[in-house]
């Protein structure tokens, strides 16, 4: 029998880029709105097992407890028995146990940053992004009822993969060693600390790296957006040198804020193709909009675009799919 | 972030003089040399010194029942505070107040309140003041979880929203309300979400990384001193030890506790420091042997002071106007 997997991200929408840029706020109380729609909507599509992802607000259990009063739960929730670390590891480990249980597609609720989180634990399974976070070119602005409709589909699919698409992903390798992922833009930056985690400060970022770039996204890799089009079928990436002064471009680099930059030439960046420096100072890279790791003066770091990253749902091509096959009309 | 060297340097500083004077007077009270009622800030150094780094003496705080470290992160003095700790004539409130009366109006520390939720409307008196007299200060209001179902919370974010006020909410969300876990007494997680009925920006941080703290507050003094009005900032923090010292604190579970203490803030920077070569290992343990020193210096200072006279028990009680006013 089909299932699906949720993961809302509770610290999702609450960042310090409220306080540096106009980014929406989401409250957790919204984020069980949002399940419950996905869920009411997948269970009429006969989809009767939900495994969601235990969490520190306890969302899994506010949704229960909602629709059981409305007597509107037909299908199963699972709470997930995981312990809580109340940190991005919660994600991934959610959703490796989640690929382990065999679920047919995985619902993600948080920014960039969750389904980055998410991407690290899966290898196949289809994953629907969900924007409830601040810069958001991976996730969806998506109603959760459509969502539902479409995680539905997808787990019910004989292929699966049917209309997926496998993205790109940035690997970061420092001294040699798989750091750590990016499913967007990866920024070498010269902040001493990861402190608040999100990256905002144009004058301490040194390159930019991204999967994809277009005008109409928001965050880093638009500053590239703004130069050119790499679009998510491409088999490329694009490096740019946010120190050099060739051109003049006006970027959204968050939500109400556009900045002003001198940059260098995009450059391009086969797939599979290693880009190595040799880092002469101490800083940090930020993973799709956070600081993550941290690196010293000395360490080599290395950036390679695979298409490694995960099988992301795309949600008109599965409905208009499941329309001519005729699924609605039975 | 560029944090310089030396502000690092003084952020760790005042987080050990806090974690070693709560250490001490943790001891202390046990041995039965400070009475009264002793709130310890072990654990949430974090907090208090990332804010406080952002601030200058005149800006003010106002602090809770849990004051310490508010109070030492300002620049407090440490031997005013054991002395009155202690309960002697030297302390900062003639020895009469305690631990949870602690003010220093030269600081801008406008005083430890054993009110929960009593500190929010006096930061906002202090906000209003800053705004008319155009000043230029800030006021941080620091409080806990549990405080923010209390109505103090909501009229102060209310005036300060609709004033735009230069106040700093911080929340310090140490996942209980005395013995209370936040589960169990507010239905969110984030304090930050309480803001938007507000319309004030709320943040969410890592407080036990005095980094994250300071970046999240150096933005919303800004913004507070800029005049874009208040900013909620909430910090999720653990406090190591129970509620008042006496609680053995048996109803947070152990894997919690010890989730907790991965985190603690000390460690986090001092190896940050070692690190990135802000100071090397024998220039780490000098600092740490200074405020060793500091502490024992506060000690004595609190032996060595006398008892507050018995004639002066009923001195400082009401104003000199009111007495004046009897006389007459």
């Amino acid at each position: 029998m089909a299932s699906i997997g949720i993961i809302a991200n509770p610290a999702s929408g609450k960042d310090i880029r409220r306080l540096v840029s106009h980014a929406t706020v989401v409250d957790n109380n919204e984020k069980v709105n949002i399940l419950k729609r996905i869920i009411l909507a997948a269970q009429t599509h006969g989809i009767m097992d939900f495994y969601i992802m235990p969490d520190t607000y306890q969302m899994g259990y506010a949704v229960i407890d909602s629709l059981e009063t409305r007597r509107e739960l037909k299908a199963n929730i699972h709470v997930m028995d995981m312990s809580i670390t109340g940190s991005m590891r919660d994600t991934k480990r959610a959703a490796e146990e989640m690929e382990a249980l065999g679920v047919g597609c995985i619902i993600v609720l948080g920014g960039d940053g969750t389904s980055r989180a998410a991407a690290k634990g899966i290898k196949e399974t289809p994953l629907l992004p969900i924007s409830t976070g601040t810069n958001n070119v991976y996730p969806q602005m998506i109603e959760g009822t459509i969502a539902g409709i479409a995680a539905a589909m997808v787990a019910k699919m004989d292929i699966p993969h049917a209309s997926c698409m496998r993205d790109k992903r940035i690997e970061v390798y420092k001294n040699g060693e798989l750091a750590d992922i990016a499913l967007i833009d990866a920024v070498l930056s010269s902040s001493a600390v990861v402190g608040a985690k999100a990256i905002w400060d144009v004058d301490e970022m040194d390159m930019l790296f991204t999967t994809r770039c277009h005008p109409a996204s928001i965050g880093f890799s638009s500053i590239a957006g703004y130069m050119r089009i790499v679009r998510p079928e491409e088999d490329l990436g694009v490096m740019l040198d946010l120190k050099s002064e060739t051109h003049r471009v006006l970027a959204p680099i968050a939500a109400g804020v556009i900045t002003e930059l001198t940059v260098g030439e995009p450059k391009e960046i086969a797939l599979n193709q290693t880009v190595e420096m040799k880092m002469d100072s101490n800083g940090v890279v930020a993973l799709d909009g956070e600081r993550e790791i941290i690196f010293r003066e000395g360490d080599v770091l290395g950036f390679k675009i695979t298409r490694e990253g995960p099988y992301r749902v795309k949600v008109s091509e599965t409905l208009e799919r499941a329309l001519e096959e005729g699924i609605f009309s039975k | 972030m560029k944090v310089k060297n030396n502000v690092i340097i003084n952020m760790y500083l005042r987080m050990k003089r806090i974690r070693e004077f709560e250490t001490k007077a943790m001891n202390l009270f046990a041995e039965g040399s400070i009475p009264g009622f002793v709130h310890l800030y072990l654990g949430e150094e974090a907090v208090a010194t990332g804010v406080c780094a952002n601030l200058d003496d005149k800006d003010y705080i106002t602090s809770t029942h849990r004051g310490h470290g508010h109070i030492i992160a300002k620049g407090g003095s440490l031997n005013e505070m054991m002395a009155e700790l202690f309960g002697k004539e030297a302390g900062y409130c003639k020895g009469k107040g305690g631990s949870m009366h602690i003010a220093d109006a030269t600081k801008g520390i406008l005083g430890a309140n054993g009110i929960v939720g009593a500190g929010h409307n006096i930061a906002v008196g202090a906000g209003l003041s800053a705004q008319y007299q155009k000043s230029g200060q800030v006021c941080v209001c620091f409080f806990g979880d549990a405080s923010t179902n209390q109505g103090t919370f909501h009229e102060a974010l209310n005036l300060a929203s609709i004033w735009k006020l230069p106040i700093v909410f911080v929340c310090e969300n140490n996942l209980y309300g005395i013995s209370m876990s936040q589960t169990r007494h507010q239905a969110i997680k984030d304090i930050a979400d309480r803001g938007v009925a507000y319309n004030v920006p709320g943040v969410a941080v890592d407080g036990n990384d005095v980094f994250a703290v300071y970046e999240a507050a150096d933005e919303a003094i800004k913004r507070a001193r800029d005049g874009q009005g208040p900013t909620l900032i909430e910090c999720k923090t653990y406090r190591h030890r129970g509620h008042f010292e006496g609680d053995a604190g048996a109803y947070k579970p152990k894997e919690e506790q010890e989730f907790w203490m991965q985190k603690d803030p000390l460690p986090r920077i001092e190896k940050y420091m070692i690190d990135n070569k802000v100071v090397t290992p024998e220039e780490l343990e000098k600092l740490k042997a200074q405020v060793m020193g500091e502490i024992d210096e506060a000690i004595k200072f609190a032996n060595e002071s006398p008892y507050p006279e018995l004639a002066s028990a009923v001195q400082d009680i009401y104003s000199d106007i009111v007495e004046e006013g009897r006389v007459r």
